[in-house]
């Protein structure tokens, strides 16, 4: 007996992420900055942590960044993922001065280093939601 | 000034069911089970219950107590919703209660079917802390604590040269507690070899890097230190307690530091209010969710600087008879996984002599953590008052 593959888990955009992942569908890389002290933060929250002010604007930034640490999945938790394990996630220090995690592809396990360069791909899976990916670069 | 909370609780009773693969009972059922184990242990009888500090969500609520226990007269109820940090976070609470007089015996409690229940991936879905992770690392993989801690667990190994060698320390010494209690999900002895071999889960996390999915329930009861005194087992009073939450605490990966996390914070405030520090713990119950963590909080906790928890756990240090047992139980690795309750009550026992063939001499300080819920981290230091 065959069981049927789970969904894929999709992100349920918030009225506070939904300018990121309205980016993500357009191909860009959308980060929040505070419209009062400019810094940038992510996730998406209402408040800037470093001034406390309520506003803000999503503003399109490079897709670069550094490996800052990575794992490779094995065990599939979620079985929709059963079939692309073992698979490497990467956390990464964007240039746009957040985090990223996201899968790495292309890149042998042997290879991955702390500091490498990656840059981001967006991958659509649905016709609303486009999810972050890493490769060299 | 000494701290207004130092030595004003005592834990004076505790409790455990049998820890198991497989159960028919309830995990509410297991709490009582427990709870009851725990009242008993300290002479008390049920009715004497006055505080209730359930782990939250899975088991029982305040109605459940008062329903089964027929508790008279309730007078606080309260969920520390910090995952594995909740159970030694409740302490604090508890001792807060009991040294002001709004309570007399405060229990906290945990009942799981980890292993015949739902499992991490499905329990965890239940937590408002982790709708950030649900959000975005959910979709892209990454969901399950194995997951999201290996990360920080390969940044220690790249930047400092930690090994799978030191995580197989904490698995193999571990194991060997585990045998010396007996009441314990694994009860074969597990070799370097054997750990090496086991599947990878999430790398650098092999199977035996692990805790358990496991049934049980533990319980303990806090109560004014006055009181305890005149209750049926030796004194074993809370010297410190604390809780800490860490920057970004809903979203491991925002964090600035992955190795730095709320226990950082905790820790000197509960050596401060104790009076003691790292040189003074004879016995280390260590929240051992992954053997990596174990060695990550010794650093936090001033046993060993940033880096170097590796080394520090390796030739005999941490096994009973060591320079610092740690984990004489069985932990979460080996024992049960009870949200690391049982971390407690294994403190608990070392300090009254009760441990039996873990016993650490002569032991007279102890310290206990609780980490959890992407990084909430919680510690108290127990002292044999007797």
């Amino acid at each position: 007996m065959n069981a049927a593959v789970p969904e894929r888990p999709l992100p349920t955009p918030t009225r506070e992420s939904q300018s990121f992942w309205d980016g993500m569908r357009e191909g860009r890389f959308m980060v929040q900055h505070c419209a009062g002290c400019g810094k940038a933060r992510h996730y998406p929250r209402p408040v800037c942590p470093h001034c406390f002010s309520m506003e803000s604007t999503f503003k399109e930034m490079a897709t670069g960044g550094m490996i800052h640490t990575w794992t490779v999945c094995h065990h599939p938790f979620n079985f929709f993922f059963k079939a692309s394990a073992p698979y490497v996630v990467a956390l990464v220090d964007m240039d746009a001065g957040v985090r990223v995690n996201a899968p790495l592809r292309g890149i042998a396990e042997s290879d991955i280093k702390i500091g490498q360069r990656v840059r981001l791909g967006f991958e659509p899976v649905t016709k609303e939601i486009t999810l972050p990916f890493f490769v060299a670069g | 000034m000494a701290h207004a909370l130092r030595e004003k609780a005592a834990i004076s009773g505790v409790g455990e069911t049998a820890y198991t693969r497989g159960t028919p009972k309830s995990p509410l059922a297991l709490q009582l089970e427990a709870s009851l184990a725990a009242i008993a242990d300290a002479g008390l009888s049920p009715r004497d219950i006055d505080g209730v500090v359930p782990y939250f969500p899975g088991g029982g609520i305040a109605e459940d107590f008062i329903a089964n226990l027929d508790l008279p007269d309730l007078k606080l109820s309260v969920f520390v919703p910090m995952g594995g940090a909740t159970c030694v976070a409740a302490i604090q609470t508890a001792a807060m209660a009991v040294a002001t007089g709004v309570c007399r015996h405060v229990l906290i409690s945990v009942g799981r079917t980890g292993y015949s229940g739902a499992r991490v991936s499905t329990r965890l879905q239940q937590f408002p802390q982790f709708a950030l992770a649900a959000e975005f690392e959910a979709p892209i993989g990454m969901f399950a604590p194995a997951q999201l801690y290996a990360q920080g667990a390969r940044r220690h190994m790249e930047l400092y040269g930690t090994t799978a060698r030191h995580f197989a320390e904490i698995a193999v010494v571990t194991r060997q507690h585990a045998i010396l209690n007996g009441n314990v999900v694994m009860n074969k002895p597990l070799t370097v070899e054997e750990h090496h071999a086991s599947r990878m889960i999430s790398d650098p996390f092999r199977l035996f890097d692990c805790s358990l999915e496991s049934d049980g329930g533990a319980a303990i009861i806090v109560s004014a230190a006055d009181r305890a005194r005149d209750l049926k087992k030796p004194l074993v009073t809370v010297m410190g307690v604390a809780e800490g939450h860490p920057e970004s605490p809903a979203s491991i990966a925002q964090r600035p530091d992955l190795l730095e996390f709320g226990l950082a914070k905790a820790a000197p405030r509960a050596y401060d209010m104790a009076g003691v520090g790292p040189k003074d713990i004879d016995v280390a119950e260590i929240y051992d969710c992954f053997t990596f963590t174990v060695i990550n909080q010794l650093e936090l906790l001033g046993f060993c600087k940033k880096g170097e928890g590796g080394p520090f756990i390796m030739d005999g240090r941490i096994g009973v008879g060591g320079e610092l047992p740690i984990n004489t139980h069985g932990g979460l690795l080996s024992q049960g996984h009870v949200v690391g309750l049982n971390h407690v009550v294994e403190l608990t026992r070392q300090l009254r002599r009760e441990a039996g063939k873990a016993q650490v001499k002569d032991a007279e300080v102890g310290l206990v953590t609780g980490y959890g819920d992407m990084g909430d981290g919680s510690v108290a230091i127990l002292r044999r008052a007797a």
